[in-house]
């Protein structure tokens, strides 16, 4: 908060000895503190000491430039307002000097009156921008301790009904009925499933405020892909769903970040399983030109119509609405593409109703130097 | 003559403590509780458990690894297997941690939750040792 109750201290910087004692008779009055100085680099050492909340500086005195003045404070001091006194005939120079730092001229000869509203405008600009400062930090706070108490304050009550779960089963689970046993299983699977949304969450928050850590380093795309289809063969041979894949062996490297990248390519795949039908296949190339570094994942799913593909990256957005929800957090699109983004890269879709979706990953191909 | 291992948990979250303690208990152990790294130094010295298992977050975020100093530089926290758990999240403030260069050992790292049967199984093994 800015200080109201100290006077606010003003520094006049003019070679006209009569100029100096009018303002400071005038601001006096007004309850301010002045201090003058006939004397440009007095007037700077005085200004870097000081710190004035406010600065008047005359353009043009004997000894000195008030422009060089203006533009060395306004750089030294980021919270100054600095005014320039100037003559009639030198508008020009006083909006070159707006244009190096100052908020605002005051041009000769003036009255009192104008001295202090002039003066009484620049020091509401300066509480109004530190205000501003200050929330903005503020709010950047604030999101970064939201980010870090939804980690533990969320976290912890799912574990703790994890481990709950995982007692009950352990010393009541021979004895309890099917059915019940069915409820506890039902119910670990649904926290299971909020535990990944705040994980997802999570992971989104701090990509958009730079905390997300990745470690980038010089990636065969092939082995990525690889892992990530032995991940989710066994799911696609449970769902009677082919997983089949053409990926080239000269396929250059890229720089990217393994862990993201993977859960990428895992998130793509995973989403396609879930809109294909038994009996679908999923297929998974490479391929490369001058510029980009392609992967296609393709399947033969449901699709999705027209009119919907522009939202699929946007969060919780969901093809078919509330009826049909498939599982999942609703976060794993707009994660790919925040992570696509992070690697200069690209995620299109395209897609036919009834004949399935293809999503195209592109990133940029880096040559050596 | 009561043949029951001893295990020592601490954890400042009480519900994870009785849910943990639960399972223990189904294994056949005797299972002392302590709700924080201070008390769970104490209660060791007076319990002398057979095993401990700690939270590494507690108070605060390192609280776990203070304990287990404490416990393997005192005499009934010397020789006993020791298992921290952690919720870590690795994106969270463990991301700038730098361990301390006299970090004191433990015998294993769960990750929470932890399966019943996995619990067990692995404090069978590190009692047997």
């Amino acid at each position: 908060m800015v200080e109201k109750n100290d006077a606010e201290h003003i520094l006049i910087i003019d070679d006209e000895e009569s100029i100096l004692d009018g303002c400071r008779q005038a601001l006096e009055k007004s309850g301010y503190s002045v201090i003058t100085t006939s004397d440009g680099p007095e007037g700077i050492r005085i200004a870097r000491e000081k710190k004035p909340d406010l600065a008047f500086v005359d353009l043009k005195m004997p000894n000195c430039s008030g422009m060089d003045i203006i533009e060395l404070l306004s750089k030294d001091l980021p919270g100054i307002v600095l005014i320039v006194i100037t003559g009639y005939a030198s508008i020009v120079s006083a909006v070159e000097a707006m244009k190096k730092g100052a908020y605002d001229y005051l041009p000769k000869p003036f009255t009192p009156d104008q001295l202090r509203a002039v003066t009484k405008r620049g020091l509401e600009h300066r509480f109004l921008k530190i205000e501003a400062d200050r929330l903005r930090e503020e709010k950047e706070r604030m999101e970064k301790n939201f980010i870090t108490f939804v980690s533990h304050e969320m976290r912890s009550p799912l574990v703790t009904i994890q481990q709950y779960i995982e007692s009950l089963k352990a010393i009541a689970g021979d004895d309890l009925k099917k059915e019940v046993l069915e409820i506890i299983e039902r119910c670990d699977k649904r926290i299971q499933s909020l535990q990944d949304l705040v994980e997802h969450w999570l992971d989104l928050s701090r990509i958009e405020n730079g905390t997300f850590s990745q470690a980038k380093e010089s990636l065969d795309l092939k082995e990525l892909l690889e892992k990530s289809i032995e991940e989710l063969n066994p799911l696609c041979a449970r769902r009677e769903i082919s997983l089949v894949s053409d990926l080239r062996d000269d396929l250059p490297n890229i720089m990217g970040d393994h862990e993201s990248l993977l859960r990428v390519f895992t998130n793509i795949i995973g989403n396609a399983t879930k809109y294909t039908p038994a009996g679908g296949t999923i297929s998974v190339d490479t391929d490369f030109d001058d510029y980009y570094i392609y992967v296609k994942i393709a399947d033969t799913g449901t699709g999705i119509p027209q009119d919907k593909l522009p939202f699929i990256f946007e969060p919780f957005y969901r093809v078919k609405g509330k009826a049909e929800r498939q599982k999942g957090s609703g976060l794993g699109l707009t994660f790919s593409k925040k992570i696509m983004e992070a690697h200069d890269g690209k995620i299109e879709a395209s897609s036919k109703e009834g004949e399935g979706t293809t999503f195209i990953l592109k990133f940029p191909r880096l040559y050596e130097l | 003559m009561d043949s029951k291992k001893k295990i020592l948990l601490i954890d400042d979250d009480k519900d994870f403590l009785m849910a943990t303690k639960l399972i223990l208990e189904k294994g056949g152990y005797e299972v002392f509780l302590a709700e924080d790294g201070h008390s769970g130094v104490e209660a060791a010295k007076s319990v002398g458990p057979d095993l401990a298992i700690i939270d590494m977050m507690m108070e605060t975020w390192s609280e776990g690894f203070n304990v287990v100093s404490q416990l393997r530089t005192s005499e009934s926290g010397k020789e006993i297997p020791l298992i921290m758990l952690s919720a870590v999240d690795l994106q969270g403030p463990y991301q700038s941690f730098e361990p301390p260069d006299n970090l004191p050992t433990v015998d294993m790292v769960l990750h929470k939750p932890i399966k019943a049967d996995d619990l067990l199984k692995h404090v069978g093994h590190l009692l047997e040792k």
